[in-house]
């Protein structure tokens, strides 16, 4: 509405040309004011969340203490990176964290995607659905840990209903060879509806003409999904899978209520092992310099994320 | 199952737009298609059902229902307030209202700091604004959990541990709050603030009058993603807070599970009652969310 009635006057009240030098200058200073003003509060929560934590976590790194003493801490350069390198526990934790991070990332996106693309298939009901499988998104982490934690116990309904088929009681979160399983599959409860959301919100921005020429061309529901949707969703696609695996990189919550990290160390992830040396270890520095690997990692996956979708914005 | 449901999309979206030569197909397509959908919403409404028929019956009889596949694992026998009581007498009200408290500034001062943000990013042309935008996002990005640690030691050097400010802070800087809201009002044509400018408005209140009103769907969606954010979190609540009074309700919810002789049945109820919030609020703000998302929020 404003839309239509504002541009003529734009016209009407132009100003002379000869003065444009210097209102172009005023302009910009006007504009580099107001962007500075409006910037402050989040280029601060930068410089308080992001730039003193890592400054913080350098320092930590690079120094030791004993526990409990009060001599200030000693520089100690690389040293602590080079004894966290050396570690075996240290490359066990890596390890598990990729293989966790290498299944639930994929699965947890074409899940996503799959019921993204079922849900906008104009069925009845649909927001029931949708409503019902982002649910999961709304509880939070920590309650939906403990709930699975306590259904997927020996006696839990997740055993009742496996005897109900004939399979016989496992283990899950307590079985050296389910346990990352079982918190993929308890990650996946809580992430999917949430991506899918995201994607969703990408499917209903494709115009349905490229639908109605695709199959005015002949092609079946396969050959468009894979040469309309799939091209056509990747900015959202790729924004989503970028922003899960980070997620799922800094996932806690579950390790710490359910796993501490076991059994045999094969959920102890490396944020929970840094929460872990940190905390029950008392051992800042080794924690520190984990952290410092783990979040290169991270800044890595997001630069790259960021050149992807900066490509994906300019095509 | 993922092939049938890429697969089936055919037939209905043809007979949609008439070019379905076996109509049968296609509705015999979208009941396979419907029959999926109700199946994957009841998979992943199970958990919640077992969660809600557990607030409601004495721990052991959960345990006894869930034994073997029965209509009572879902149905409790007795029911009971018991659980909800003893959630309630061992402070839990007080845990909830910290973290409706701490959701609820995190959703006033972080959707102000986000649209802010968004807006001198997306409509205030001055040089470098590429630059900033991406140190902006790219830093925003970066999880939050993944600093916690650390920062949590300054804000105890600094006096903050146990404190509201300490709770709330790491909630206002959202990348993605302000990566949506910046996309939404890219989509709003230029030619209106430029037209504003002409007319003698600054920008605080070109960004007030015109940019903040159009924008009312996606500054919804924004809200609901940093109350989530700030209602799933955990681990920056447990390194900052030394006392079962602060705890946000998360936190108490942990402590109940982990501790000596665990009571199930106030976890159930701590978590049903945990829960029910979000869901309440998503239910009626679920569309908004979806358009906040999207990535054009063009209004013309």
């Amino acid at each position: 509405m404003t839309l239509t009635t504002h541009p003529p006057e734009a016209g009407e009240t132009a100003p002379p040309t000869q003065r444009k030098g210097s209102l172009h200058r005023r302009r910009l200073l006007g504009n580099l004011s107001a962007a500075a003003i409006f910037l402050t509060p989040a280029l601060a929560l930068i410089v308080v969340l992001r730039l003193v934590p890592v400054v913080q976590a350098v320092n930590d790194a690079t120094h030791t203490s004993l526990p409990g003493s009060t001599l200030p801490p000693r520089f100690v350069g690389p040293d602590t990176f080079t004894a966290l390198f050396s570690s075996d526990a240290f490359w066990s934790s890596v390890r598990q964290t990729l293989i966790f991070n290498v299944v639930v990332n994929p699965l947890q996106i074409a899940l996503a995607l799959a019921l993204a693309v079922l849900l906008t298939q104009n069925l009845p009901v649909t927001g029931v659905w949708r409503t019902l499988i982002f649910l999961p998104a709304a509880v939070p982490m920590t309650g939906s840990a403990v709930v699975w934690g306590i259904a997927l116990r020996p006696d839990g309904p997740v055993n009742a209903a496996l005897a109900g088929v004939g399979i016989h009681q496992q283990p899950f979160l307590t079985g050296q060879g389910q346990v990352v399983a079982s918190l993929i599959l308890i990650a996946s409860w809580i992430g999917v509806g949430y991506w899918m959301i995201f994607l969703i919100a990408g499917l209903n921005d494709i115009p349905t003409v490229y639908y109605e020429a695709a199959a005015i061309d002949g092609a079946g529901p396969l050959r468009r999904f894979w040469s309309v949707t799939l091209p056509l969703l990747r900015r959202p696609l790729l924004f989503v899978l970028v922003a899960d695996t980070v997620s799922n990189f800094v996932l806690f919550a579950p390790m710490q209520i359910l796993t501490d990290g076991g059994p045999q160390e094969k959920s102890n992830f490396l944020m929970y092992d840094i929460f872990h040396n940190s905390f029950e270890l008392a051992d800042p520095h080794t924690a520190a310099a984990e952290l410092l690997v783990l979040l290169a990692l991270m800044i890595v996956i997001v630069a790259v994320q960021f050149r992807l979708l900066r490509s994906a914005e300019e095509n | 199952m993922n092939r049938t449901s890429l697969r089936t999309p055919g037939p209905s979206a043809a007979s949609n737009s008439g070019l379905s030569t076996a109509s049968t197909s296609g509705r015999t397509g979208r009941v396979v298609l419907a029959v999926i959908a109700v199946a994957v919403g009841i998979a992943f409404l199970l958990p919640v059902l077992w969660l809600i028929a557990s607030t409601f019956r004495s721990a052991t009889e959960t345990f006894a229902d869930s034994s073997s596949l029965n209509w009572h694992m879902l149905w409790p026998e007795h029911w009971t307030l018991g659980n909800i009581h003893s959630a309630i007498d061992n402070g839990f009200l007080r845990n909830l209202s910290n973290s409706v408290i701490v959701a609820a500034l995190t959703v006033v001062l972080g959707m102000v700091i986000s649209a802010m943000a968004a807006f001198a990013l997306a409509v205030v042309d001055f040089p470098g604004r590429k630059f900033v935008f991406g140190v902006v996002v790219l830093s925003f990005l970066v999880p939050f959990e993944a600093i916690a640690i650390p920062l949590a030691h300054t804000f105890s050097d600094w006096g903050l541990t146990n404190s509201i400010p300490a709770l709330v802070l790491p909630g206002l800087g959202n990348g993605l709050a302000i990566f949506t809201l910046r996309q939404f009002f890219l989509g709003i044509p230029s030619e209106l603030a430029e037209a504003a400018r002409v007319d003698g408005a600054g920008w605080p209140r070109i960004f007030l009058r015109i940019y903040l009103p159009l924008t009312r769907p996606a500054l919804i969606g924004t809200g609901l993603i940093l109350f989530l954010f700030q209602w799933q979190a955990y681990l920056w609540p447990i390194l900052v807070t030394t006392s079962d009074e602060k705890d946000l309700a998360p936190v108490a919810i942990a402590k109940t599970f982990n501790a000596f002789s665990s009571d199930y049945g106030r976890v159930f109820a701590e978590t049903a009652v945990l829960a029910v919030i979000p869901a309440v609020i998503l239910l009626g703000l679920q569309r908004y969310f979806v358009a906040s998302v999207a990535t054009t929020g063009s209004k013309n």
